[in-house]
């Protein structure tokens, strides 16, 4: 027997009642009423804490239980999943646990799961969506921000030639590989770009600026190390799971919450980028070594090109690539493996 | 608690009747680890159970003379909808990422976004019941096309100016559109009032950036010092020149936050005040809009400060104060609404909204 009060179908109407029975065979008294109702049970709101259950009967009719009625009891769902639940829910030693493995949780998911997934849907991601975004991006860039090549024929052959002895060596495994030359004008400048479906832009400044074919090599490695290593779509993915693990997280936060935390994850994006630049640097150092190239020398290049911008020699939270000394350092590091093993 | 229809001076009786929350922080506490849990478990599954178990605490635990508000959405269909728009959200996104063109694209959601809010609302309405009967929400799209993309771009090009013309619309349009039963809310928000809310919004304003400016160069000179160490002295004078701008757009963004914030709780209370149900009961608001900004800022300091973990003390926080700021003047006893079919809207677009943090419901 269950204490509470009725609402009649489509009612807001209130009058206090008893509910009897089994669920199956439903007594409903009405205080001050003549014949108990028999209404046919419907639903029954699952518990959470503070609310009373309601029941909703076929014809409409709604009876609320009194706040602490032994609901479960009466219908004997002691055992359904939201019954325990509730009861976990409050219970303080519990929760605790709950916290330290949700942060435990977060935190190997942040650190291994994002990563391991992004890289798993990379491999998976089908070639002709990612020719079309080398399609599209390239048209973007072509019509925005490069100009067509100013070098003469005999240094784009040779280049070319360059480029084949590398991606031969890179060997066949994911996109094809394929060298494009630009003139990088005013924004861009000495740069090299590798778009996810083995598209590689070499600017004109670039090979200006190297004083030996080892030293344009060494960045193409480095390129083609961001291509066969997926690093654009892993970085793609990442994003997408970080933004995905901040709406769990910040599920019911306010816009003021979610924008900030938002923010913060972009920055950390940043040193998930570092990390696949050094990645690309010791691919670059493994691919110039099986060709016989000179293995450092594109840092020396490198320099180069950062030596009008000296921020480009230490690492901060906010740079995109890692500092030049700790690149130098982990190359010579990977080199010295090399000779070792 | 129920009024006793055999007086008949109750049904003449204005009562003044206040919104409560009987929520507390530990209680939610519980919820939100235990929904933050299942969710990372279940990959993101277990989300469209957690935000149904998430509204039936808030909504269960909300009271208005002795009786509580429900939430009726079911977590499948919630589920389906969110598949819906993210799917629709990652192929929009993959198209632009393959060719900038498909931006194009965006015009389609402009359209189409009158019908979108309207079939939100229906649904968000549609799932909240009160002493047995639901809300509903019956939108025109060129009514929800004028209030909510014409009145907005007028307002931006006016630079606010005509900011509480467009608040006026918005609120009207929703309140004109809300239904409680077979009973209607009216909503005819003062146009006088809404600009002496803007009056105080622009001097809130001045002070804000004042005090956020001062807050951003005081940093900004804070982390100049600090990483003088590790860089060269024309780094750090470039920094040092660099600084007071960082830190006055930094300041401005954060006043402009604020400002909105004030802006918004103002804009609350005037359409809440002018509001009436069944041409007889009357809405009431009382938002302090300072009280309001601290209350969101220092909830965003302290859930920053602690991780997270402080989360569900904010959100039990500011849903407290507005429920205890909200209220209702009755013209009698709230015992005789009588429910009525209405449309049902469109989960999907209430998750549409849900996902992309649209919200009109302060
Ligand atoms: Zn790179």
């Amino acid at each position: 027997m269950i204490e509470g009060r009725y609402f009649p179908p489509a009612s807001s109407a209130v009058t206090s009642a008893v509910l009897s029975g089994t669920p199956e065979a439903l007594r409903l008294q009405e205080t001050g009423g003549q014949e108990p109702m028999m209404p046919v049970l419907q639903s029954v709101s699952d518990p959470v804490a503070g609310v009373p259950r309601k029941f909703t009967f076929a014809d409409g009719g709604v009876f609320e239980a009194a706040p602490g009625a032994d609901v479960d009891g009466f219908l004997g769902t002691h055992k359904s999943f939201f019954s325990r639940l509730t009861r976990f829910e409050a219970n303080l030693k519990y929760i605790a646990l709950a916290a330290m493995v949700t942060i435990g949780l977060l935190f190997v998911a942040y650190r291994h799961g994002i990563p391991l997934l992004a890289s798993g849907a990379a491999v998976m991601t089908p070639a002709p969506i990612v020719a079309a975004i080398d399609f599209g991006t390239l048209e973007t860039v072509d019509r925005t921000l490069f100009e067509p090549t100013e070098l003469p024929e005999k240094r784009q052959e040779a280049l070319r030639a360059l480029f084949a002895e590398l991606s031969f060596a890179a060997g066949k495994k994911g996109p094809p590989l394929q060298l494009l030359l630009r003139k990088g004008g005013k924004t861009i400048g000495a740069n090299a770009i590798a778009l996810p479906g083995g598209t590689i832009i070499v600017t004109d400044e670039l090979v200006t600026l190297a004083a030996t074919d080892d030293e344009i090599a060494g960045v193409m490695a480095h390129e083609i190390g961001h291509v066969r290593e997926r690093h654009s779509l892993q970085q793609i993915y990442r994003v997408l799971g970080i933004g995905f693990m901040v709406a769990l997280v910040g599920g019911d936060a306010s816009q003021l919450v979610d924008d900030v935390v938002t923010q913060a994850s972009a920055v950390q994006t940043l040193v998930y980028s570092r990390e696949f630049e050094t990645s690309a640097d010791l691919y670059s150092v493994d691919l110039m070594s099986r060709v016989g190239r000179d293995p450092v020398s594109f840092v020396d290049l490198l320099d180069r090109i950062g030596k009008d911008d000296e921020a480009a020699q230490e690492t901060y939270w906010f740079s995109t690539h890692p500092g030049m000394k700790e690149r130098r350092a982990a190359v010579e590091k990977k080199i010295r493996e090399l000779a070792g093993g | 608690m129920n009024t006793n229809e055999a007086v008949p001076l109750g049904r003449e009786a204005r009562r003044e009747l206040s919104f409560s929350f009987t929520g507390s922080a530990t209680e939610y506490f519980g919820i939100w680890i235990v929904n933050l849990l299942l969710s990372l478990i279940t990959l993101g599954i277990y989300t469209a159970w957690a935000k149904v178990r998430r509204q039936r605490y808030f909504y269960g635990n909300t009271w208005l003379d002795g009786h509580n508000f429900e939430y009726h959405a079911r977590p499948v269909k919630i589920l389906i909808g969110r598949i819906i728009v993210l799917g629709l959200l990652v192929l929009y996104n993959l198209l632009v990422l393959i060719s900038p063109f498909f931006s194009f694209l965006l015009i389609f959601y402009i359209l189409a976004f009158p019908w979108i809010l309207n079939k939100s609302m229906a649904f968000n309405a549609r799932m909240t019941s009160y002493r047995n009967v639901r809300l509903n929400f019956r939108g025109s799209y060129w009514g929800a096309f004028f209030s909510f993309i014409v009145m907005p771009i007028v307002a931006l090009v006016s630079l606010g100016i005509l900011a509480p013309l467009a608040s006026r619309y918005a609120y009207n349009y929703i309140g004109r559109h809300l239904g409680y039963g077979t009973a209607r809310f009216e909503t005819q928000a003062p146009l006088k009032a809404l600009y002496g809310n803007l009056g105080a919004t622009i001097i809130f304003v001045i002070l804000a950036a004042v005090v956020c400016g001062a807050i951003g160069l005081a940093l900004s000179a804070g982390i100049g010092s600090f990483s003088y160490g590790d860089m060269g002295d024309e780094e750090f004078a470039r920094l040092l020149a660099s600084g007071p701008l960082v830190a006055g757009l930094l300041g401005a963004y954060v006043a402009l936050a604020l400002s909105y914030v004030f802006y918004a709780a103002g804009v609350r209370n005037i359409a809440y005040n002018s509001t009436t149900l069944d041409g007889k009961h009357r809405m009431t608001s009382n938002v302090g809009r300072l009280r309001y900004v601290w209350i969101l800022v220092s909830n965003l300091i302290v859930t920053i400060l602690t991780v997270g973990l402080m989360r569900p003390w904010a959100a039990v926080r500011s849903w407290r104060y507005l429920a205890a700021s909200t209220g209702l003047l009755a013209a009698g006893p709230l015992d005789d609404f009588v429910d009525e079919a209405a449309p049902e809207g469109n989960v999907g677009a209430a998750e549409f909204f849900d996902i992309e943090g649209i919200d009109f419901g302060l």
